[in-house]
């Protein structure tokens, strides 16, 4: 696997981070997917994978409750703009 | 030859809660960030907990239109970045690895035709975003997440549809369906929308977005049709992309970011176990269904002989037919279809007129009884039922108070009869030539009687006054 | 009156009235104010609410009033764990000035048992490293030798018991994150089944494998704080529905008759020399406390590392994708932004080794390579479990050294990522397997660097787990910590 700067800004895109310094991880990101490369070598007995289970019968009953934090609601602990509404950059 | 696919987002408007939290379901005409907590809020720490009954919903859903169940349930993330998105990710099902979603390979008939269904899942709706300020450099972008983690089931149907009729017939159908499923209430704005995909000929596939209406997508699919064949005959190939239904135009205009090349990069949801559903536990769900408007159908036909057009009309409509439920008797089943589908729907046909009706069962079982029992004409029926809609009034009084009773006594209407013998001599003169004609002096005895003659009596009289 | 005190043999003092919780608190807060600019342990240091608490429980004790199993009892709880009223940062610019409404599951657990504490302790940034060098508070100090490391990523619980500025802390293990601080410090960590303690209120890491984890310094404490901290959850839907064991109760019942394995693929070459030999001594140690002592092969083990970190990154790029600042999180302005260039732009935050995590795991679940990485990480992650569920057909127990390597330089191994992932080779298979494990401080090495040995056990056999790590800590005497 080889990794370039193209593909590092690619994968920054994804997960929407500015690399400030994308060379530095060009070398190390390729280097551990190398190292990971070794998984597709595995020669595998069964196809199943490890995952935890629930009943449905445990599962959560349908009832509304309100949440407080020592009698303050949520929006108190968030950042704010006009009518308590949150406020996002433009979307265009 | 057309192609057109579905997904129907239907939100499960009946329950309590949301789907990974307690917060309530019901977000509307809340104040902005009032219905939120950090589960759905996506406050670090926080852990989504599956609400049981919105599985039993989406399960009945499922089975409702045909779809498999599986035994094992699993969630998936799909994660993308968008303010109304407190995660950045959306929880929702998956079935790249194996059939894990609430429903899959389902069917439903219309008009003789199968539509396949391909995959149902269940799926939190994001938060609202809400624009101001008019030009683009004044534009600021305002987030509420009371919608955030409300539970939403998404329908995808294959490719099936060979035109836009066909996808309006089985909207309504749809529509009727989850509303008489009791889980969804699909006239709530924002309940239940469609995204489209369409393809003309051997051409490519064209998602249509943004959407707002069932009207709307028949409009925007009949546009793309026109569109794309447009474009075929000039020889210009038509591009796999995603459009957005631009409303105020009426038209569909190509989605300006690359929506298709979006990588989600799907992975298991750990923080709900996979879970498990016994084939007795769907068994028992099944049960638990209430009848469908197939069998509903069905059973007005064949147990109360209501004619097939009246079954199909009043089964569909969930409020209706449960009034209907809750007044019939095996003598007046066949009357109170009648008075619900010629007299009341018409005059209730939407939802909030419906809510506004003050007439009950009783009502109803009463008024039937009465036209059954010949105590009240049909024309008299109606003026009472009008008059017990606005006030709520029992019959009796409606009858008595407005003089509706029937006048079914051989002497008065021997009278009245009289009377219109001397009036209409030329009429008298006719009918006794051609007794088809008697109806006109039937017409004469209900004017004089207001409608309250019992038509039955007075064609009796009339004819043996005549021979 | 010692700080070094069991918070077993601190509590009955408690309760009877032998002892002032109000003393006591201050004067571990005069030990943290002495040794804290050398060892840099915590993030957040709550002393007045502390010093209130500890007073509150002295008259309540008076007062023959109920009080809790931890009723004053100091312990410090790792910064990616949500507390009210005490910031929770994940040694992260990100999470600056972040103040959670709610407490996690363990911390109002522990407060209701009217434990105190005192602060919250030092990681990696969201808990990604092996030795808090990267934390955006700067490094903590291993209190044996301040020149190194302490382990990670919750070095601030090791170091924090350890250097006797609290009685117990609270961690979390994703690969080893509670291990290898205890290793390194000398402590006893335990990383329990996973599904037995709540993870409400863990900021989400690898939320399949990771688990809250007690650190103390000794065994019958961490019993102590699972008796506590066990157990299903509402808030958790990954914790199991089963009633957890008594753990305190028969804790000195022995390991006589037991077979432990050694586990030959993290008992290799990859050891240094003086933790093979500890481990010899161990397994010496051990036969002599009467139990029979086997070496297991789990060669699944080879691709464990491998696996780890494909599933840890893959998680980690979608659990830390909500830090976008708009609902919480440092001050970020975003007007004038357009939403990717803002996001972009604000979560250029993240320090180094988060980023990396970030990139790798959006990597491997990208569109036409979740096959090839993620699937079949999850299918080594299978193998393993199976292989270990075959040796404890065999064997109670597994073992081996908790570390490779003595604790080593800061700054040392801080620019090789993959080197460092290495290291993790012995203690990332239980949380691949969802099994517990525990780290006992055994041995402390020529130049004075402790060396920690690992049991593991079935799913839910904690209770077997810290019977035998009592056993080897009851045979083991060694010195203080030196600072």
């Amino acid at each position: 696997m080889m990794v370039d700067r193209k593909e590092i800004a690619h994968l920054g895109d994804l997960v929407k981070v500015d690399l400030k310094d994308p060379e530095k991880y060009i070398a190390q990101v390729e280097q551990i997917l190398n190292y990971f490369e070794g998984l597709d070598k595995v020669d595998f007995k069964s196809e199943k994978t490890l995952r935890n289970e629930i009943q449905y019968d445990d599962l959560r009953e349908d009832k509304y409750e309100k949440f407080s934090s020592d009698g303050r609601p949520l929006v108190d602990f968030l950042k704010k703009a006009q009518d308590n509404f949150v406020r996002a950059p433009k979307m265009i | 030859m057309t192609k057109i696919g579905l997904e129907i987002h239907c939100q499960l408007t009946r329950l309590e809660s949301k789907l990974f939290c307690p917060c309530k379901a019901d977000y509307r005409n809340l104040p902005p960030n009032t219905n939120i907590c950090p589960v759905c809020a996506g406050l670090p720490g926080s852990l989504p907990i599956l609400n049981k009954k919105a599985v039993e919903k989406a399960a009945m859903i499922s089975l409702a239109l045909d779809c498999k169940v599986p035994d094992k349930i699993s969630f998936f993330r799909k994660n993308y970045f968008y303010p109304d998105l407190p995660k950045n990710f959306q929880i929702t099902q998956y079935n790249a690895y194996g059939p894990t979603s609430i429903g899959s390979d389902g069917a439903v008939q219309i008009e003789g035709k199968e539509i396949r269904i391909r995959r149902i899942q269940l799926e939190e709706d994001p938060g609202r975003l809400v624009y101001e300020g008019s030009s683009e450099k004044t534009q600021i972008t305002l987030v509420d997440y009371n919608r955030a983690g409300t539970p939403l089931v998404e329908i995808v149907t294959e490719p099936d549809f060979e035109n836009p009729r066909q996808v309006r017939i089985f909207l309504n159908v749809l529509a009727d369906l989850v509303e008489n499923l009791g889980v969804s209430d699909p006239y709530l704005e924002g309940a239940m929308r469609v995204d489209g995909n369409i393809s003309v000929g051997s051409g490519n596939r064209v998602e249509i977005k943004n959407v707002g209406s069932f009207r709307d997508i028949e409009k925007a699919l009949h546009f793309e049709i026109t569109r794309q064949q447009s474009l075929v005959e000039r020889n210009i190939e038509v591009a796999a992309e995603t459009r957005h239904w631009d409303e105020a135009r009426k038209i569909t205009v190509s989605a300006r970011s690359k929506e298709e090349e979006q990588d989600y990069r799907y992975l298991p949801e750990a923080d709900i176990p996979v879970i498990s559903i016994t084939g007795g536990q769907i068994e028992k769900l099944r049960t638990q269904m209430p009848e469908s408007i197939m069998a509903k159908r069905e059973r007005y036909v064949k147990k109360y002989g209501i004619p097939a057009q009246v079954a199909e009309v009043l089964s569909s409509d969930k409020f209706y037919s449960d009034l209907f439920e809750k007044s019939h008797s095996a003598g007046n089943a066949k009357a109170i279809a009648n008075i619900i589908t010629t007299d009341l729907m018409g005059f209730a046909d939407t939802r909030e007129k419906k809510m506004e009706l003050k007439v009950t069962p009783r009502h109803i079982a009463d008024l039937a009884d009465a036209i059954v029992g010949n105590k009240l004409t049909r024309n008299s029926g109606k003026a009472a039922l009008y008059e017990m809609i606005k006030t709520g009034r029992p019959l009796a009084e409606v009858v008595s108070s407005l003089d509706l009773g029937n006048l079914s006594d051989a002497s008065s209407l021997e009278k009245i009869i009289d009377e219109v013998f001397k009036e209409e001599e030329k009429a008298v003169a006719e009918a006794r030539q051609n007794p088809s004609t008697i109806n006109y002096l039937v017409g004469k005895v209900m004017r004089k009687t207001k409608g309250k003659a019992d038509p039955a009596i007075t064609l009796e009289i009339l004819k043996k006054r005549l021979s | 009156m010692s700080l070094d005190i069991s918070a077993t043999e601190y509590l009955s003092l408690v309760r009877e009235g032998g002892l002032s919780v109000e003393e006591f608190v201050a004067k571990t807060l005069e030990r943290i104010a002495k040794v804290e600019d050398r060892l840099h342990a915590f993030i957040t240091i709550d002393s007045q609410k502390s010093a209130e608490r500890a007073r509150a429980i002295d008259k309540k004790i008076k007062a023959g009033e109920r009080t809790g199993v931890l009723a004053g009892m100091p312990v410090s709880v790792k910064d990616n764990i949500c507390s009210t009223g005490m910031r929770t940062t994940c040694a992260s610019k990100m999470l600056e000035g972040f103040v959670p409404p709610y407490d996690a599951t363990v911390v109002s657990r522990l407060k209701a048992e009217d434990a105190i504490i005192l602060g919250k302790v030092n990681l990696d940034e969201f808990a990604m490293g092996s030795t808090t060098e990267f934390s955006c508070f700067g490094p903590s100090r291993n209190p044996w030798n301040t020149d190194y490391v302490p382990g990670g990523s919750s070095g601030g619980s090791g170091v924090s018991v350890s250097a006797l500025e609290c009685m117990a802390s609270l961690g979390s293990d994703t690969g080893g994150s509670v291990r290898s601080p205890a290793s390194f410090c000398s402590v006893v960590g335990l990383k329990p089944t996973y599904g037995l303690v709540s993870r409400y209120g863990l900021v989400s890491y690898s939320n399949s494998i990771e688990q809250v984890g007690p650190v103390a310094r000794r065994v019958e404490d961490i019993a102590l704080l699972m008796n506590v901290i066990a157990g299903h959850d509402p808030h958790d839907d990954t914790t199991a529905k089963r009633k957890p064991d008594d753990y305190v109760q028969d804790l000195d019942a022995g390991i006589k008759g037991k077979r432990i394995g050694l586990v030959k693929q993290m008992a290799g070459e990859g050891l240094e020399k003086e933790v093979s030999s500890a481990t010899e001594a161990a397994l010496a140690r051990l036969q002599d406390l009467g139990a029979e002592c086997v070496t297991v092969s789990l060669d699944a083990i080879e691709h464990s590392v491998a696996a780890y970190y494909t599933i840890a990154s893959a998680e980690a790029s979608s659990n830390l994708a909500r830090y976008d600042n708009l609902r919480y999180g440092f001050d970020f302005g975003n007007e004038g932004y357009e939403f990717k260039a803002y996001v972009s732009k604000v979560r250029g935050n993240f320090g180094p080794e988060v980023t990396r995590r970030m990139l790798l795991g959006a990597f491997v679940l990208s569109a036409g390579y979740y096959g090839k990485y993620y699937l079949k990480a999850q299918q080594v992650r299978a193998m393993i479990k199976s292989q270990i569920d075959d040796a404890f057909k065999t064997v109670d127990l597994l073992v081996s050294p908790t570390m490779p390597i003595l604790p080593y330089k800061i700054g040392e191994k801080i620019d090789d990522p993959l080197k460092l992932y290495l290291l993790d080779i012995n203690t990332i298979t239980a949380n691949l397997a969802g099994i517990p494990a525990i780290s006992v401080p055994f041995a402390i090495s020529s130049a004075g660097l402790p060396i920690g040995m690992q049991l593991l056990a079935n799913s839910f056999e904690e209770k077997a787990l810290l019977q035998a790590a009592f056993s080897l800590q009851q045979s083991t005497r060694l010195p203080g910590v030196p600072i």
